[in-house]
């Protein structure tokens, strides 16, 4: 049997106006979602808030009363479903793994299905393994219940990577584990995914989890989707008091360190530049005008300055130029971990940073106002 | 010893375990299919696995001797009756089992994109293997107590040292011969629950 890839790479998956019902009940109702290729989004909500349901119907497990999922702007009815689904990776919590299969043949049984060679599938088998840090002499020949759950859920990972599928839907693939594990086991999925950078679709009822793991979060309730954004958009704009609760948003500090200098930096505007032309005199003119207390002086992305009034003022007394009651100040990239930022801030004992984005100033970052954006 | 050579028990033995196995043979082929058929067609299910169950309930004897107008005497009808008789607990252990096959397993199955036919042979099959193969240990007991039947149509096998016996009221007889009979069968029984105790260890749980 040669069967065609269905995809190769996701560029956008999307749910259009999706609704499913089970009898009165709506599962899930009117879903818009787009997917982004390359992205783990996670979806989360309260148990029977239409999550997983959503994540089976793009995998074709659940047929949709309405609406449309398509793949890469293809309706993935249009797709056989084995097709289909032996493109897309699947992962759930209580494993499922086959009792009556090794661990070698569990990962291997699509390759087989699909006529692989014995030899091919057992080189593909050991490398999967590896990489799901099951070292393959010594697990491929055991059975699942030989395995202890970590080891099972590392399995189950490994069989959906088997066909190396540029989509993976996983449904709480951790909720199962002790929480020690599940950490563990998190920091090593994260590992994978930048090693793979794959499309990922993750259901949890975690916040922390959704936070440590998800690009973008999708937050379900009663059938349908709340809001769908970044953490640090849901924990700073919430839509509702309930996205707002379940994102913890009342306590953000302690979701501190999922946060990037981006989402606290103080957009640059104009009047903060001065032009390093400029006399001392008339930049303490300026400042004194529009009432900064700091300004910089901005040369070329290599050479920026911070000035304080105060240094104005001294500059202008003992007859310096600008240029010289400038001072250098840390510069940031937007991406960085604010924490990191604040670290370093505090290290060479500023108070201020620069934000460059593609070396053009886009914010400053202000170390006394981080708290205030956070309370 | 004397009654051993004198009835022929190495002979009688050995046509008592051809007729036995014949018997199971087919019952085996016959049940896993009218199952695994039953399974795939749920509507035949109840009225295929109620028939066999009124076959069930016709006592052992009552069944030999119905068939003897179709099949007339000795080993061809003692095998149908075994068969006849074996098959319900095979079937009816292949249908429950294909039907009980824990859901994760068929979903994840389903999610990795196994097709109908994969899932029941891949995954429902095998799975099912320990309660299949409790049918056939029950089996096992059952056609043996029909072919040891048979001695009374002329069978042979071990049934008709044990109406030589009864006929000749000879008591070392029928008392080696019945401790032998329920010897085999405690024995087979034995391999058969640990052939059943090995798929399920297998099968975990």
């Amino acid at each position: 049997m040669v069967s065609r890839k269905p995809f190769d790479r996701i560029d956008s998956c999307r749910l259009e106006k999706v609704t499913k019902k089970y009898g009165d009940r709506f599962a899930v109702k009117n879903l818009n979602l787009e997917i982004q290729g390359g992205e783990l989004l996670i979806l989360i909500g309260k148990s029977g808030s239409g999550k997983t349901t959503a994540l089976r119907m793009i995998n074709r497990l659940i047929e949709p009363d309405s609406g449309s999922i398509s793949v890469n702007g293809i309706d993935v009815r249009e797709f056989d479903p084995i097709l289909l689904r032996r493109n897309i990776g699947y992962v759930i919590q209580n494993i499922g793994l086959l009792p009556h299969l090794r661990v070698s043949e569990n990962v291997g049984l699509i390759l087989k299905l699909e006529s692989w060679k014995e030899e091919k599938i057992r080189e593909r088998v050991r490398y999967l393994l590896n990489l799901v840090s099951l070292p393959p002499q010594i697990f491929m020949e055991r059975y699942p219940h030989e395995l202890s759950g970590g080891q099972q859920q590392r399995v189950g990972l490994a069989r959906a990577m088997a066909m190396n599928p540029p989509l993976f839907l996983m449904d709480e693939p951790f909720g199962a584990l002790d929480p020690l594990l599940r950490s563990q086991l998190q920091d090593e999925f994260c590992k994978i995914k930048k090693e793979l950078g794959r499309t990922i679709v993750f259901v949890t009822h975690d916040i922390n989890e959704a936070f440590r793991l998800g690009d973008r979060i999708a937050v379900m309730n009663n059938a349908e989707l709340v809001q769908v954004g970044t953490p640090e958009e849901l924990i700073f704009s919430p839509v509702n008091d309930m996205v707002a609760e379940i994102v913890d948003s009342k306590r953000k500090y302690r979701h501190i360190d999922a946060l990037k200098v981006r989402d606290i930096m103080q957009p640059l505007e104009k009047r903060y530049i001065l032009h390093p032309g400029l006399s001392a005199a008339l930049a303490l003119d300026y400042m004194a005008k529009v009432g900064l207390e700091v300004a910089l002086v901005f040369w070329n992305p290599e050479n920026i300055g911070r000035v304080y009034l105060n240094d104005v003022l001294n500059a202008v007394f003992s007859g310096k130029s600008l240029e010289e009651a400038a001072k250098p100040l840390p510069l940031f990239s937007p991406e960085i971990p604010l924490l990191e930022a604040l670290a370093r801030l505090k290290a060479e004992g500023e108070s201020m940073g620069l934000v460059l984005e593609a070396d053009k100033p886009a914010g400053i970052l202000f170390s006394d106002r981080v708290l205030e954006n956070l309370i | 010893m004397r009654v051993w050579t004198s009835q022929l028990l190495t002979l009688r033995t050995l046509e008592h375990l051809y007729m036995l196995f014949v018997a199971l043979f087919f019952s085996i082929l016959l049940g896993v299919l009218i199952g695994v058929l039953t399974y795939k067609n749920r509507k035949l299910a109840a009225s295929v696995l109620n028939s066999l169950n009124v076959v069930e309930t016709i006592p052992d004897v009552a069944l030999l001797v119905l068939l003897l107008p179709i099949f007339g005497i000795g080993v061809g009808p003692t095998i149908v009756a075994s068969i006849l008789y074996s098959i319900l607990p095979i079937a009816r252990n292949t249908y429950t089992g294909l039907s009980n096959v824990p859901r994760e397993y068929i979903e994840i199955a389903d999610a990795l994109g196994l097709t109908q036919r994969e899932v029941l042979f891949k995954v429902r099959f095998p799975l099912s293997l320990p309660l299949i193969a409790g049918g056939i240990r029950i089996a096992v007991v059952f056609t043996m107590g029909v072919v040891t039947l048979g001695g009374l149509i002329a069978a042979g096998g071990l049934g008709a040292a044990l109406q030589n016996g009864i006929q000749l009221y000879d008591m070392g007889t029928i008392l080696i011969t019945g401790a032998w009979v329920g010897l085999i069968a405690v024995i087979l029984d034995g391999i058969a629950g640990m052939i059943e105790n090995i798929f399920k260890a297998r099968y975990g749980k």
